[in-house]
């Protein structure tokens, strides 16, 4: 029941941004730049500590949302939505078929394979630049010319509180808890009939749509998009989110995020330390911190409120 | 004609594996033994590389580079004997060590970006001019790299097979639990091993800078290519790393000539997917299970 009321309190802090809209443009801007590497973040977190998969190819996935939305749209005329839908299934495609492929594969190099094709995708769209634009990218109206940046605000927000909601309740079913099952011990899960490959396909599947959502919201939140959107440093990011934020909470990714997003923006007048306090961060993080910040916020708070009920407070 | 494109295409790929195998060697001696996977390798050889640029003009050319070269292997020593051998008695897997060495990447970079005046250097190694065989002609410097690459492995060999800090290493890398019970102080082995490596990345980004260039971002380019390398010839292993390094240095030659310059790191890259697909533990198969 607690860890319902957790789930429950993360979806509606995810919703508070909303209030930016009466605080002004530059922190609704903000706060969408962060909601877009949040949702990524809960895809991340997802795969890795629900399904206990390790793929390194959101870059990828996000891409093939944003490239596919906006060629498609531009180039051929497509309806934005209908390309949106076609980047998404795309996405969740590269995502499968890429599991596939690793299926012989153990540890680390099914990572490494992935990781591979987060790093020859901004080439191949270097490669394909008449088409994709390259580095100096492709530009086009979006959504929020059509609906107003102000909705797709409300859009980007509530898309992402939806999405953990939806990740959330998913974990609640059947599935979810065999995916709990593979992610804890994939042998013992073999070893009572469970098909793994199906299961964690399916991970596959969902986390590689969602994530193509994000691409398709990405391409339309910024109206551009190009290779170096979609390198290596941005699978990395979207990697440490979750890993930062910890995998026990349900708020461990938005504590991810804000690390790995709003901090570069708070550090701009040490610009020149910015990349030295970033990775000193990340790594102390991970080495101090195994369970995530998340969770050592969690536990600090927990304590206090003990001590409190205990002692009651100090006047 | 076409006979003339093919020999050009296999001495350019062969020189091209030359350059790439510099770095490889240090991430395959580093593996090798410690069994760590220091994707911040690029990064600390590069250091090496902008420090090697910064002397050369004072103290000249061969002293700069071994400055560089020593800059490197304390880093190494000391990330391996504070950092990542303790992880690695906690039971440390290799995707912690993967993002634990991304995250000291960052800080490297920053170094780099902190310590150095200039973004983007040229090491002036000194002018060879161009070397012909059968009507292909490469920089004198492309050779130097691939002798270089050459003398390395056998002074390796012979620093395996002839000293005693070899030997150790040798039995560290096939037997940790036995060297450490002949009293091999393993710790330190480890240090030095990861040491050495880095000195060798050095050495790749000295080269590398000499024929291109260094900036912030030729760190990472350098690690990561030189990590899919390594894992291509079966990470840890350093004659499938040279092996490795050869045929990819072809792949990229010959991506080059038919499809042009854009193409040629994502053939590279697609071929070594396609490689880890059909045979996950490399060519020649890896010494240790990552």
């Amino acid at each position: 029941m607690k860890g319902r009321y957790s789930e429950l309190g993360t979806v509606i802090l995810l919703l508070v941004p909303l209030l930016f809209l009466f605080a002004g443009p530059y922190w609704s801007y903000i706060s969408t730049v962060i909601y877009l590497f949040v949702f990524q973040g809960y895809v991340a977190w997802f795969l890795l500590f629900r399904c206990g998969q390790f793929f390194f190819g959101y870059s990828v996935t996000m891409g093939c949302g944003a490239y596919c939305t906006i060629v498609l749209t531009e180039v051929y005329g497509w309806p934005i939505l209908l390309s949106g839908l076609v980047g998404c299934v795309l996405a969740a495609l590269v995502a499968v078929i890429l599991f596939f492929a690793t299926i012989r594969a153990r540890g680390f190099y099914v990572g490494m394979v992935s990781f591979l094709l987060c790093l020859l995708f901004p080439m191949v769209i270097e490669g394909l630049r008449p088409i994709t634009g390259g580095r100096s990218g492709l530009f086009f109206d979006g959504l929020g010319s059509t609906i107003g940046e102000s909705t797709l605000y409300v859009i980007i927000i509530v898309s992402t509180a939806v999405l953990v909601a939806l990740i959330f309740a998913f974990m609640r079913t059947k599935t979810g808890a065999v995916l709990t099952l593979i992610s804890e011990n994939d042998e013992l899960a073999q070893t009572v009939g469970i098909n793994t490959s199906w299961y964690k396909a399916l991970a596959y599947v969902i986390a590689g749509f969602m994530s193509g959502l994000g691409g398709f919201l990405y391409v339309n939140f910024n109206a551009t998009v190009s290779s170096v959107d979609v390198d290596a440093f941005t699978t990395i990011y979207i990697f440490f989110i979750p890993l930062l934020g910890g995998r026990s909470v349900p708020y461990g990714p938005l504590i991810g995020a804000l690390i790995v997003k709003l901090a570069p923006e708070l550090l701009a007048s040490v610009e020149r330390y910015q990349s030295i306090i970033m990775g000193m961060v990340f790594a102390l993080v991970i080495v101090l911190l195994p369970d995530g910040l998340g969770a050592s916020i969690g536990g600090f708070f927990q304590k206090a409120f003990l001590k409190v009920q205990k002692h009651g407070p100090r006047l | 004609m076409q006979g003339t494109m093919i020999l050009n295409g296999i001495i350019t790929g062969i020189i091209m594996g030359g350059i790439l195998s510099l770095p490889v060697l240090g991430i395959a001696v580093v593996y090798g033994i410690t069994g760590v996977p220091n994707f911040a390798i690029g990064l600390i050889g590069v250091i090496g590389g902008y420090t090697t640029w910064y002397f050369t003009a004072d103290l000249g050319l061969p002293l700069a580079i071994l400055i560089g070269m020593a800059v490197c292997f304390p880093i190494g020593f000391f990330l391996q004997s504070i950092l990542l051998t303790p992880l690695s008695k906690k039971g440390a897997d290799a995707t912690l060590f993967f993002i634990i060495t991304v995250a000291l990447g960052f800080v490297f970079q920053g170094l780099i970006k902190v310590v150095f005046p200039k973004l983007s250097v040229s090491i002036a190694l000194p002018r060879l001019g161009a070397i012909a065989i059968a009507d292909v002609s490469a920089d004198g410097v492309k050779f130097v790299a691939l002798g270089v690459t050459v003398g390395t492995l056998i002074l390796i060999r012979l620093l395996e097979q002839h000293t005693k800090v070899g030997k150790e290493l040798q039995a560290t890398s096939q037997n940790l639990r036995l060297a450490n019970l002949i009293g091999i102080n393993t710790g330190m082995v480890f240090g030095f091993a990861h040491g050495i490596g880095c000195s060798l990345a050095a050495v790749g980004a000295i080269f590398w800078g000499s024929l291109y260039s260094l900036d912030l971002t030729t760190g990472w380019s350098l690690g990561f290519t030189g990590y899919i390398i390594a894992v291509i010839g079966g990470i840890g292993n350093i004659w499938g790393g040279l092996i490795s390094a050869l045929i990819m240095g072809l792949v990229m030659s010959f991506a080059g000539y038919l499809l042009g310059g854009v193409w040629q790191n994502a053939i590279l890259y697609l071929v070594v997917m396609l490689v880890l697909i059909i045979r996950p533990r490399g060519i020649l198969g890896s010494e240790r299970a990552i």
